[in-house]
């Protein structure tokens, strides 16, 4: 069973090169970024130096662990952002392509069940995706803040205190990894939503998927008056339990200019037990359960076309 | 013998079409059996239904179980090639050769390989890089690797030239076929398999028509060629199918006896092409 599925999760990276293949490219354009930017930077030679010998002497450590975690946070969105993308293509190709490229009378021809084939990709979605994600993550800190030391150092500045100093990198690095694997888990209901369009779709995967979604979105309020399902379904991204938002609250206050330093650790934001103790939380699972079944059972039924 | 594969009144329907039609058979091990039918004549769904991909109505057993509800267990002992090239396109033959080997317990990685040396086919080579052929070639390669009880081969060849196609019969008897091993084919070109063929079934609208061994088809049919008068008494002994060629009648009997016929003309066996338009010619008055 554990062998099978490795080699299904290998088959499925072979065949989506882009779970590999989008992270390094983000992180190219994210490094050429920096640099493109440090280089614009050093054109101000002296207003350079003071605001790095500010940094060094005057800003209080929190602000600076701040303005990196920022950095972080802010190059961490980008991974999130394409993560979000590609897992909803990835789902809506995976039990499609099969069937269109005619490929699945192969894959059906092994001593390999169609609930296993599923659940492959299901896993694929949920967790080889994020942490390809993640491990990008942390490559474009490591390179980035490697390139944005050196530079510093040039200038005359401590990178060891400015940069290297300043953050707490393996709290931020679990933090990403818990948020993102959280985060497929949050979302699975979407995920199983997709992976059954994809197996019973004959057409148009992306339009089939997200169609029904807006349709019911738009009917709901005009034929019964309520908004539970944009609210529920549609906007469940906004309800994610696993974020402390009054935390995060505190860390995005920019009225009150000193951070406070507990807020400064990503992973302060994050609570696993509100989050696996959330009832929405399991009933997303329920659901995502659900429908991959139901793929299964397409998949299984269906025959060839 | 046991039977390997045992069909007691199945059927399968989509919609208000019978694709199979009450249809029961039993195949036995070791041999060659040639499943022929016209287009839509329900080979294809039959052989779905045989091996597990599609569900169907009706007592089916292959190798003792059911092969819709236990197909993974089925899938270690068969194996089979469909009608169309449908090893996935995107896949390196290396990464191919790593999945079978990681999926399939009966499945010989070192074989393979001694099999792909007698190709061209390079392992770091991606499927959608070979022509038909060669694909057809590598798929070859792996079913032969693995040691199945029983393999389906639909349409296997179609779309090859002659050259690959002989070589894949060729390769199929020398290297594959043993009593212990069964074959089952469709097969439109009927004529380059039915000298390797032990067993003969014919399926149209659903329905089998013939199911026979090979050597009894002598003494079943027999094709006499007949001019004028002579012409007319053999009709009066009802041939199932009658063509006219080079100003005689070629009429074909089904179970009169050779000694009958003799005096009325020529004798000959019918090739399984005739037999088989004249089967379906017979079917549809």
């Amino acid at each position: 069973m554990i062998i099978h599925q490795l080699a299904l999760i290998k088959r499925e990276i072979w065949e989506h090169r882009s779970i590999y293949v989008t992270p390094m490219a983000i992180a190219s354009i994210v490094t050429l970024g920096v640099l493109a930017m440090l280089v614009f930077a050093s054109g101000f030679a002296a207003e350079l130096d003071l605001a790095i010998f500010g940094a060094q002497n005057l800003v209080g450590e929190p602000e600076r662990i701040a303005a990196l975690t920022a950095f972080f946070i802010t190059t961490s969105m980008v991974f999130v952002v394409a993560l979000a993308i590609l897992t909803v293509f990835y789902c809506l190709d995976s039990l499609y392509a099969e069937r269109k490229d005619k490929s699945i009378l192969f894959w059906r021809s092994l001593p390999v069940t169609d609930a296993e084939t599923v659940i492959s990709k299901l896993i694929t979605a949920i967790v080889v995706l994020p942490t390809a994600a993640v491990i990008g993550i942390i490559g474009t800190h490591i390179v980035n803040l490697i390139v944005m030391g050196i530079w510093v150092s040039m200038k005359g500045g401590d990178a060891s205190v400015l940069i290297w100093g300043s953050v707490s990198l393996f709290d931020n690095w679990a933090a990403a990894f818990i948020a993102l694997l959280a985060t497929g888990i949050w979302m699975s209901p979407f995920i199983g939503w997709f992976l059954l369009v994809s197996a019973y779709t004959k057409r148009s995967p992306l339009l089939m998927a997200f169609m029904p979604l807006i349709l019911i979105g738009i009917i709901e309020p005009i034929v019964i008056g309520t908004h539970i399902f944009a609210e529920k379904v549609l906007a469940r991204g906004d309800h994610f339990p696993l974020i402390r938002t009054d935390n995060l609250d505190r860390f995005f206050d920019e009225e009150e200019w000193r951070v406070a330093e507990d807020a400064i650790s990503l992973l302060t934001h994050i609570d696993v037990v509100q989050f696996f103790t959330s009832p929405a939380t399991w009933a997303g699972i329920l659901v995502c359960g659900l429908l991959s079944t139901g793929a299964i059972y397409v998949r299984r039924f269906r025959g060839e076309s | 013998m046991t039977s390997l594969v045992s069909a007691r009144g199945v059927s399968k329907r989509f919609g208000s079409i019978r694709a199979v039609d009450n249809v029961s058979f039993e195949i036995e091990g070791g041999k060659i059996l040639g499943l022929i039918g016209p287009n839509g004549a329900g080979k294809t769904t039959l052989l779905k239904a045989l091996l597990g991909l599609t569900d169907c109505d009706g007592q089916l057993s292959v190798m003792g179980l059911d092969p819709f509800k236990q197909r993974k267990e089925l899938m270690q002992n068969i194996c089979f090639i469909a009608d169309v090239a449908v090893l996935p396109r995107w896949m390196k033959v290396s990464q191919l050769l790593n999945y079978v080997e990681a999926v399939h317990p009966n499945f010989s990685r070192h074989r393979a390989e001694e099999l792909l040396t007698h190709t061209k086919i390079l392992r770091n080579s991606k499927v959608r890089q070979l022509s038909k052929g060669m694909v057809t070639q590598l798929h070859l390669s792996i079913i032969m690797s693995i040691d199945a009880k029983l393999l389906v081969l639909d349409e296997p060849t179609l779309g090859l030239d002659i050259i690959f196609r002989k070589e894949f019969y060729a390769n199929l008897l020398n290297d594959y076929f043993d009593e212990e091993r069964t074959i089952l084919i469709t097969t439109h070109q009927v004529e380059e398999i039915e000298n390797l063929l032990t067993d003969i079934m014919f399926i149209n609208d659903g329905k089998i028509l013939l199911d026979s061994p090979m050597e009894s088809l002598a003494d079943t049919y027999t094709e006499v060629a007949a001019s004028g008068d002579a012409a007319d008494r053999a009709r009066g002994l009802g041939p199932i199918a009658e063509n006219q060629m080079f100003g005689k009648s070629v009429m074909l009997f089904e179970g009169v006896n050779r000694e009958q016929l003799q005096e009325f003309g020529e004798l000959r066996t019918p090739s399984v092409a005739d037999l088989f338009v004249a089967k379906i010619m017979e079917a549809r008055k």
